[in-house]
């Protein structure tokens, strides 16, 4: 027995000895890329990076499609549905306006309109963020962005979502300005509009902004109609505003404002 | 083994941090308000014999208001053409310049021929996709005689619709409706957009409830035209025998809904004081009893795959939406809120059911997915809204309105956008259900 524990205790020992052993290695191998490792930016000044944290909300339950976010009048919430009738003992109700004998004339219990009618098509909203981002584009100011400088939202699923990504504020400004151009071009049907779909392209720029060959879709929304309007929303974008760099850079569509 | 996994683990944590290094922070997109494609519709070359200038014209603009009605274009005005008004030839012609039509801001472009001759009429077309400057589709539609060439028209611009939003456009089927415009009940068809229409009964007594069979060639309505009983009769165009369903039940007959294969209905008939829903085969045999309750049963709707039925009853003391499978079984309630829920319509996609729900003295339209989780007002007005029922495409969505006074036939989006009024100023129009693609 006792020639059995000393075994497990010396195979015990060699793994332990093997086991930091490659520790070892590997956090020389961490030092060594840490090293040799490019920067993130050739321009980088630590001097003007701001830390920005993507902070990725919860995703809503994927579904083939969302229910409809337009009423013709605001929701009602259930709970505030008017209260039961109150019960008829022994009276038994018939659906309303089905299956009920037609035979029997229907008074009419609907008063007769007191007003107009309202418009019947509903008033196509302007999108006002555009216009006034237009406006101050065309008044040479910079568009403010949707979230505070030091912070960028990011789509689900975006790597690094929350780990402190460093973006210069001269690439933010560039990728505010690319949005609002972007969107401009991008035409979104309303069917897809309540859909819960998101495509993520790589889409290669010029210095001058020009889109330079093919966007690439990365990853796909999985509707090819919603990935071509993107592509083509994308295309008739070019050119973009000069970016702070020419290159390779990611874009992600989604059809509704969800994050 | 243990030290080489070790090492692979290693190896694996190291790349997958250095491939996060790589990841960069993207630009994200919402959209903007622009919702629709700038469509170049040209006038189709004329190839009939003689040719026909007023022909040409028409098909062009039945095309353009199908393309429109869609919601996902807007045509771009013949005053702004840079490239050619019309079609020279589809094929054989000279290339077209993509920029000449991207500069006038055209989003896409329709080419094409239209010829009427002995063998009838002959339509082929191409769309281009002119920002991207490639052919998204081309097609060739060969009719008869007897074949309008508005219908061709639409059944064109649903195409296109389908090629750019990957869902047919509805502009080709039709709605079959109640009216009274003659004095009577009598069940009318139109085209989606609310022309073309004509009247399906003219029997001059009560007729209701009508619903289309899959494969559009037959209307299944209830009318009171054989005396003060209402039966179930089929209006039929094709193979289908005309005349009374259930010629061997002399209950009363208050609805029937063809099920997907369209060769069964579920038919609502008259039990003692109640109602109950039966299936029976659209030759009127082999009749079958769903429902077993002293509660009124009505309003049924197949699900698509024709394995569930929605349904309204009564049971608890008012009336909601409840599902049970097709033989009857499996009964569940859907509906718990509010305190009159009717006339449950599910779509073609299987997605959702549209109910009638009563607020205050009114009835609003309202949304509930099949397993009850998500329930949402589509339609809310201060006069009532009801009888919704589904286009073939699951996105839009016919209902009948007295918010003019009279009751009006309107569509809507799915997502509860682009209202519009289907039906003018002749009588009251209820009771609508949306027909098939056509094929």
């Amino acid at each position: 027995m006792t020639s059995v524990h000393g075994g497990e205790r010396d195979e015990r020992r060699r793994e332990f000895r093997r086991m930091v052993g490659w520790s070892a290695v590997a956090h020389l191998c961490v030092l060594g890329l840490a090293v040799v490792s490019p920067r993130s930016s050739s321009n980088f000044d630590a001097n003007q990076v701001i830390a920005v944290d993507l902070v990725a909300l919860p995703a809503p339950a994927r579904s083939a499609s969302r229910p409809p976010p337009k009423a013709t009048k605001a929701p009602t919430p259930p709970a505030e549905k008017p209260p039961p009738a109150p019960p008829k003992p022994k009276q038994v109700v018939l659906p309303k306006n089905a299956e009920k004998d037609p035979s029997k004339k229907k008074v009419e219990p609907k008063p007769a309109p007191k007003e107009a009618a309202p418009a019947e098509e509903p008033a196509q909203e302007k999108d006002l963020e555009d216009l006034l981002a237009e406006m101050r584009e065309d008044a040479g100011e910079e568009t403010p962005s949707e979230v505070p400088p030091t912070t960028a939202a990011a789509p689900t699923g975006v790597p690094n979502a929350g780990m402190g990504v460093q973006v210069s504020p001269e690439t933010l400004a560039w990728m505010r300005k690319a949005k609002i151009h972007v969107r401009r071009a991008w035409i979104v049907p309303p069917g897809f509009r309540t859909e819960s779909l998101e495509t993520r392209v790589v889409v290669e720029l010029a210095a001058s902004g020009a889109v330079v060959g093919k966007p690439r879709i990365v990853r796909p929304s999985g509707n090819p109609w919603f990935d071509e309007g993107v592509v083509r929303g994308i295309e008739k974008s070019s050119p973009l505003p000069p970016p702070p760099r020419a290159g390779e850079w990611d874009f992600v569509f989604l059809p509704e404002d969800a994050y | 083994m243990l030290l080489r996994s070790a090492f692979l683990l290693t190896l694996a944590i190291l790349g997958a941090g250095a491939a996060r290094a790589q990841d960069r922070v993207p630009v994200v997109i919402t959209p903007g308000s622009e919702q629709s494609y700038r469509i170049a519709v040209q006038r189709f070359a004329d190839g009939s014999t003689p040719p026909s200038s007023e022909r040409v014209s028409r098909f062009r603009e039945t095309l353009q208001e199908a393309l429109e009605y869609s919601g996902v274009f807007q045509r771009v005005p013949d005053g702004a053409f840079l490239g050619p008004l019309s079609t020279e030839a589809l094929e054989g012609g000279p290339p077209i310049v993509c920029s000449d039509w991207t500069q006038v801001g055209a989003d896409a472009l329709l080419e094409g021929e239209i010829a009427r001759d002995a063998q009838g009429l002959r339509v082929a077309f191409r769309v281009w996709d002119t920002v991207r400057c490639r052919d998204l589709l081309r097609r060739r539609y060969t009719q008869t005689s007897t074949t309008s060439p508005d219908d061709v028209a639409r059944r064109v611009a649903d195409d296109v619709v389908e090629a750019f939003l990957g869902v047919r456009g509805v502009s080709s089927t039709e709605i079959a409706f109640v009216s009274d415009r003659s004095g009577n009940k009598e069940i009318y068809v139109m085209k989606a957009d609310g022309g073309a229409v004509r009247r399906a009964t003219a029997n001059r007594s009560i007729n209701n409830f009508p619903n289309w069979a899959p494969d559009g060639e037959a209307i299944a309505y209830t009318s009171y035209r054989q005396g003060n009983r209402p039966l179930i009769f089929l209006s039929s165009r094709g193979t289908r025998r005309p005349g009374r369903v259930l010629t061997s039940d002399g209950r009363s007959q208050y609805r029937a809904v063809f099920d997907p294969t369209g060769k069964r209905l579920a038919v609502v008939i008259s039990n003692g004081g109640a109602s109950e829903i039966y299936s029976v085969g659209d030759d009127g045999r082999g009749l079958r009893r769903l429902t077993e309750s002293r509660a009124i049963e009505v309003s049924p709707s197949w699900s698509p795959d024709g394995k569930r039925l929605a349904f309204v009853s009564d049971r608890t003391g008012s009336p909601h939406v409840y599902i049970m499978n097709a033989d009857g079984s499996g009964v569940r309630r859907l509906t718990y809120d509010g305190s009159y829920n009717t006339n449950p319509t599910w779509s073609p996609d299987g997605l959702w059911i549209a109910y009638e729900t009563r607020v205050g003295g009114q009835f609003d339209i309202w949304l509930i997915d099949p397993e009850g989780k998500v329930n949402v007002p589509l339609v809310s007005h201060a006069r009532s809204d009801e009888a919704p029922t589904w286009a073939p495409n699951s996105r839009h969505i016919a209902f009948s309105s007295t918010r003019r006074g009279r009751a009006d036939l309107y569509v809507i989006d799915r997502d509860g956008s682009n209202l519009r009024r289907l039906t003018g100023d002749a009588g009251n129009n209820t009771a609508p259900n949306w027909g098939p693609f056509p094929r």
